[in-house]
């Protein structure tokens, strides 16, 4: 299983808040040495590789989560789907409606 | 049932909403509306010239206008259908009452008690379906809403065992189509949009609005704008697509 990260950086360097709260948190659970590559996407840089994978899964969104394993391709935009499926952690439902409400704000639309 | 939904997508990109319901109704037998108690009504009526047996759910947070009851209890009666409610959990709205009190959302935002009162309800509600249709439109949200497809997979929703399918067959109608269906085929709709309401959610967080105001401008107008900083810019995007070098 190969698993890849991609985080977005700012203009000003910096990654977006997202990002940083996932790689803070997948630090405070000890699984950053399960993470096989980070990618950056950086925002001034259309031709940068989290850019092109972002293109190619058809994401919109930082950070997302690309787990190959086989012939098998499964792409996480949503982190503690990610955190559940794959290792198999806890998630609060609060934590989980939270992430689906900011990453769907149209939701409270409905 | 495999069905490749971004080739659906291109597919049924220019067709019309009838034709879009007509789709998510053949292909699937786990499906529903969701009804919100505003002009998204017209999916019922498009639905019910389409099949006799469809299924409606709407949300009942518990905080909506009068008029919506009644308009739900209209379209019940006017279409004879099964309209079913979806409630949220008692405990959770019971402990967000007694902790924060009855209009928290104004003081906190209005995520907290949109996740107990609506979110929650519609994953427990759409974890029995396969897919569902809204009556989302482009023309709601240039922000947010402005590249909606026709038909997508359920990304907020699905999980890797169970894929749900979202049909938004009026994404591509704006709100002077949409009026000028209800007024032709005598629509029931809901009587505050003759009090000037645009955007009909939960009675403390909607408001009517001034001409040329957004209808987004009618629902928690003292919030600020979403934080959007984690998106890739379209424009990125494009580029990238397109091979051109910045």
């Amino acid at each position: 299983m190969k698993i890849t990260v991609v985080k977005k950086m700012k203009a000003d360097g910096t990654l977006c808040r997202k990002s940083a709260n996932v790689i803070d948190d997948l630090n405070r659970l000890g699984l950053v040495d399960q993470i096989d590559e980070f990618v950056v996407a950086e925002e001034h840089e259309p031709t940068s590789q989290g850019i092109a994978l972002a293109l190619k899964h058809n994401v919109d969104a930082a950070p997302f989560f690309i787990v190959e394993e086989g012939d098998s391709t499964r792409v996480y935009t949503t982190y503690f789907l990610f955190l559940k499926e794959i290792f198999n952690q806890e998630v609060s439902e609060d934590d989980e409606i939270a992430e689906i409400m900011a990453q769907n704000p149209d939701l409270s639309f409905i | 049932m495999q069905l490749d939904i971004t080739h659906l997508a291109l597919e049924y990109e220019n067709k019309d909403p009838q034709e879009i319901l007509k789709l998510a109704l053949d292909k699937f037998d786990r499906i529903s509306i969701s009804f919100s108690g505003a002009e998204d009504v017209i999916l019922i009526d498009m639905a019910s010239k389409i099949k006799a047996d469809f299924n409606v759910f709407s949300i009942d947070t518990g905080r909506l206008h009068p008029e919506t009851y009644q308009l739900l209890d209209q379209v019940r009666e006017h279409y004879g259908i099964p309209l079913e409610i979806v409630f949220p959990e008692s405990s959770e709205v019971e402990t967000l009452v007694k902790e924060k009190g009855l209009f928290s959302f104004y003081r906190d935002g209005h995520q907290e008690c949109c996740g107990i009162r609506k979110v929650r309800p519609l994953r427990r509600k759409l974890a029995t379906l396969d897919a569902w249709i809204t009556g989302q439109r482009k023309d709601q949200s240039p922000s947010t809403r402005a590249t909606i497809p026709v038909v997508q997979i359920d990304a907020g929703f699905s999980t890797s065992n169970h894929k749900i399918v979202k049909f938004n067959p009026l994404a591509n109608w704006s709100s002077a189509q949409v009026w000028q269906y209800i007024v032709v085929n005598k629509v029931p709709y809901n009587t505050l949009h003759t009090k000037g309401f645009i955007s009909i959610g939960c009675e403390p967080c909607t408001r009517t609005v001034l001409p040329n105001q957004h209808e987004r401008e009618a629902r928690w107008w003292w919030e600020e704008a979403v934080d959007k900083e984690c998106g890739f810019h379209k424009a990125n995007l494009v580029r990238n697509e397109s091979g051109v070098a910045r």
